[in-house]
C-alpha cells in the first residue's frame, strides 16, 4: 500500500486549524494554556508540513515554489518558522491572532489549488530563477510579519492612547517590541522582495517569456511594492503612528494576497 | 494527617495583638526548635508576616493544638483567653488548603502580592535547616511552594500593578519594555512624583534629572536617585532627550505645553514620550494625549488602571481557587496512598504465604503433574489472590479523610485478614 505524498498536507492542514482555533479561543478564556495547546498543534502542524515541502523537493528536484499551491505553502511555511522564531525570542503570544490564520489560508490555497507536482522545463531551470522564486517568497515572508507586527503596535498604540484595555493587551507585548519587529522585518522584507523581482525581471529578460504581461502576479507584486516602499518610508521618517499607516498596510495585504493567488503553473 | 495549623492574621486580629506575637526573621530559628520541644510535636514551622503568625504542627493527637496555644500565650505575655478569641485552628487538609492559598497570595490583604511566597519560603528553609520538618510537614512544604508557583504561572494573579506608583512603572514597560537605558525627568518635588522616581530607579533607568523651583530642592532629589539637578527654566531641553517625564509641581498652572512636546518630539523622530501627570491642578496640557508618539497619564488615568488591575486580580484568584481545590485533592489522595502502603504490602505478603503453602500442599496431593499443568494451576492461585485483594486494597488507597475513621478501616482489615 502506497501512501500519498499529500497526507503529510492534510495532517498539517489539520494541526493549523486546532492551532488557531485554540489560539482564537483563548481570546475569550484568556488562559495560557489554550494558547500553549494552540502553539504546540501549530508545531506539529509545522513539521507534518515540512515533511510535505521535502517531499516535494524530493519528487521535483527544485524548490517547490514554481505553481500556486506550492508557492502559498512554501510562504505559510516560512511565516511560521519566522513567528516560531519572534516567539521564542519575544514571548510574542499576541501574533499568534493574526499568523496563524495566516498560517492556515495560505496552506488551505493550497490544499484547494491541488495542482501537480510541477518539473521545471529545462529551459526555464536557472540559477536566476530559483534565486527569483526564493527571494520573492522569502521577501514576502517577511513582509507578512511585518504587517502582523505593524498591526500589533497599532493595537496597542491605541490602548495606550485611549486608555483601554482591549482583549489583546495582556498578549501583546510592549510597544517598542511591535515596532523593532515590525520594522525590520519590513525592512529585510522589502530589501529581499526587491532582489526577487529584479532577479525576476532579468530571468524573463533571458528567457524570452515576457516581461510584464500585466497579469494579476505582476501587477499585484509591484503595486505591493510600491506600497511597502511608502510603508518603510514612513518608518524611516518617524511618521509611521495613524489610521493612515493601517490603511497603506491593509492596501498592500491585498495586493500581496493578489500576487499569490496570481502565481501560475511554470 | 496529623497536620494542624494555629494562627491569627489581618482579619481575626487587630495590629496590637498581632505585633505581640510577630516573630523577627533571625529569631525564627531558635522558636520554632522551642516548639518542636513541646509535647507531642512531631513537626514544626512558623510563618510570620506583618499580617499573620501561623503555627504549623504534625502531630498523632489533637491535644496538641492546647500546648501551642498556650506556648503562644505565653510567648505574647497575654492572658490565653484574651488570645484565643483571635486565633483560629485548622485540620488536616484544611491546613494544606489554607498554606496553598495564603502562599499564592490569595488570603493577602491585597490579593496576589507575591511576597508572601518568599516569606513562607523562609519559614520552611529555617525549619528544615534546623531539623524541625517531619517527612509529613516537608512534603507539605514543598507541595506549598510548588502549588504557589503554579498558581502564579498559570493564572498571572500578581502581574498587574495595584498602586499608583507601579502603574506608572507597569505603563512605562508597556511602551519601553526594559527600562534599563532610559533617561527620566522629575518635575517638582511632589510626594507621589518622588515615590514614582524611586520606583523607576530601581528599575535600573540610565539616568534622572530633577527640575524643581528651588535648584538646592531639586539638589537634594538628585542625590537621592544617583541623578542630576537641572534649572527648572531649562527643563525643555531634556524632554527630547528623556522618555519618562514626571510632573509633580504645586504650580497652579500647566507647566508642560503642546508645543514644547511637540518639538521635543520631532527632535525624537520615532522615540515615544511618556508624560505622568501627577500634579492637581495638573501641570501637563492634556491636549499633549492628541499628538502622535506622546502617551499621557493624569492621577486619575493611574488610579483607573490600578483599579482595573485589581479587579483582573479578583478575576484570576476564582481561577487560582479552583487550581488550589484540585491541588489539595490530590495531594490529600497521594498522603493516604502513601499512608496505606505498609498495610497493603503486610496484606500482599500475607495471602501469597497462604497461596504458596495450599499450593505447595495440593501439589504434593496431586503427584506427578507436567509443567503446563503446574503452571496453569499458579496462575489461577495467584490471580484468585489478586481478586481477593483488590477491593480491601482500593478501600486503603481511597479511605477517609478523617484519620479516625481511616484508623478503624485499617484495623477491620488487619483483623478480617489476620495481620499482626
Amino acid at each position: 500500500m502506497t501512501i500519498s505524498p499529500n497526507v503529510t498536507l492534510y495532517v498539517a492542514l489539520a494541526f493549523y486549524a486546532t492551532g488557531t482555533l485554540a489560539a482564537l479561543l483563548s481570546l475569550f478564556t484568556h488562559e495560557k494554556w489554550t494558547q500553549n495547546a494552540g502553539l504546540a498543534a501549530m508545531i506539529a502542524g509545522f513539521v507534518s508540513h515540512t515533511f510535505w515541502i521535502g517531499t516535494i523537493c524530493t519528487i521535483t528536484g527544485h524548490p517547490p515554489l514554481t505553481n500556486l499551491a506550492e508557492a502559498s505553502s512554501f510562504v505559510a511555511w516560512v511565516v511560521f518558522a519566522i513567528e516560531l522564531a519572534l516567539f521564542l525570542r519575544y514571548r510574542v503570544q499576541a501574533a499568534s491572532f493574526f499568523v496563524y490564520p495566516l498560517v492556515l489560508i495560505l496552506l488551505t490555497i493550497s490544499a484547494v489549488a491541488r495542482e501537480p507536482f510541477a518539473k521545471l522545463s529545462p529551459d526555464l531551470r536557472s540559477n536566476m530563477f530559483t534565486a527569483h522564486l526564493l527571494s520573492t517568497t522569502l521577501g514576502v515572508a517577511g513582509l507578512l510579519i511585518g504587517l502582523a507586527f505593524s498591526y500589533l503596535a497599532y493595537v496597542q498604540d491605541r490602548a495606550l492612547r485611549e486608555k483601554t484595555r482591549g482583549r489583546l493587551w495582556e498578549w501583546i507585548p510592549n510597544l517598542n517590541v511591535c515596532r523593532t519587529v515590525s520594522y525590520r522585518a519590513l525592512a529585510i522584507g522589502f530589501s529581499v522582495y526587491t532582489v526577487g523581482i529584479i532577479t525576476g525581471v532579468l530571468w524573463s529578460y533571458r528567457t524570452n517569456v515576457g516581461l510584464m504581461e500585466l497579469r494579476s502576479k505582476q501587477i499585484g507584486a509591484v503595486v505591493a511594492w510600491v506600497l511597502f516602499a511608502i510603508l518603510l518610508q514612513s518608518y524611516i521618517g518617524g511618521v509611521f503612528r495613524g489610521k493612515r499607516i493601517v490603511v497603506i498596510s491593509a492596501c498592500a495585504f491585498i495586493a500581496i494576497l493578489v500576487a499569490i493567488l496570481g502565481i501560475q503553473h511554470g | 494527617m496529623p497536620l494542624l495549623l494555629v494562627g491569627v492574621n489581618h482579619r481575626t486580629a487587630p495590629v496590637e495583638v498581632r505585633e505581640r506575637l510577630s516573630i523577627a526573621e533571625a529569631k525564627l530559628p531558635e522558636l520554632i526548635r522551642s516548639l518542636t520541644h513541646l509535647p507531642g510535636v512531631e513537626g514544626a514551622s512558623i510563618v510570620s508576616t506583618c499580617n499573620r503568625v501561623e503555627i504549623v504542627v504534625s502531630s498523632p493527637s489533637e491535644d496538641v493544638i492546647e500546648t501551642v496555644v498556650n506556648w503562644m500565650a505565653d510567648r505574647a505575655n497575654t492572658a490565653r483567653e484574651d488570645l484565643e478569641k483571635h486565633l483560629y485552628v485548622l485540620r488536616y487538609a484544611d491546613v494544606v488548603k489554607h498554606l496553598f492559598r495564603v502562599t499564592s497570595g490569595l488570603d493577602s490583604m491585597i490579593v496576589g502580592e507575591p511576597q508572601i511566597a518568599g516569606q513562607v519560603k523562609k519559614a520552611f528553609m529555617a525549619a528544615q535547616e534546623i531539623g524541625a520538618l517531619d517527612p509529613l510537614l516537608n512534603q507539605v512544604f514543598e507541595n506549598t511552594m510548588r502549588v504557589a508557583k503554579k498558581v502564579r504561572t498559570d493564572t498571572g494573579i500578581g502581574e498587574h500593578a495595584v498602586s499608583i506608583p507601579y502603574a506608572a512603572v507597569e505603563l512605562a514597560k508597556k511602551i519601553f519594555g526594559e527600562l534599563k537605558g532610559l533617561q527620566v525627568l522629575l518635575l517638582g518635588a511632589g510626594e507621589m512624583g518622588e515615590l514614582t522616581a524611586e520606583h523607576l530607579a530601581a528599575q535600573e533607568v540610565r539616568q534622572i534629572f530633577v527640575a524643581n523651583k528651588t535648584y538646592e530642592r531639586a539638589l537634594a532629589l538628585a542625590e537621592r536617585f544617583h541623578g542630576s539637578a537641572v534649572q527648572f527654566s531649562s527643563f525643555e531641553e531634556h524632554l527630547a532627550t528623556c522618555d519618562i517625564v514626571i510632573a509633580s509641581t504645586a504650580a497652579p498652572h500647566y507647566v508642560i505645553e503642546t508645543d514644547q512636546v511637540d518639538r521635543a518630539l520631532s527632535a525624537r523622530k520615532m522615540r515615544s514620550l511618556f508624560l505622568i501627570d501627577l500634579s492637581v491642578p495638573r501641570n501637563v496640557d492634556p491636549e499633549i494625549s492628541q499628538i502622535e508618539g506622546a502617551y499621557l497619564y493624569n492621577i486619575d488615568d493611574l488610579q483607573h488602571v490600578a483599579d482595573a488591575n485589581l479587579e483582573l486580580r479578583q478575576k484570576k484568584a476564582g481561577q487560582a481557587e479552583e487550581i488550589i481545590v484540585r491541588e489539595v485533592e490530590s495531594f490529600r489522595k497521594r498522603l493516604i496512598a502513601q499512608d496505606a502502603v505498609p498495610t497493603i504490602l503486610e496484606l500482599q505478603q500475607r495471602l501469597e504465604t497462604i497461596r504458596a503453602a495450599e499450593l505447595d500442599k495440593c501439589l504434593r496431593r496431586l503427584g506427578p503433574i507436567s509443567a503446563e499443568q503446574r503452571s496453569a494451576i499458579e496462575q489461577l492461585t495467584t490471580q484468585m489472590v489478586n481478586k481477593i485483594l483488590h477491593y480491601p486494597i482500593l478501600q486503603l488507597k481511597e479511605s477517609p479523610e478523617e484519620p479516625q475513621e481511616r484508623e478503624t478501616l485499617r484495623q477491620t482489615i488487619r483483623k478480617i485478614f489476620g495481620l499482626r
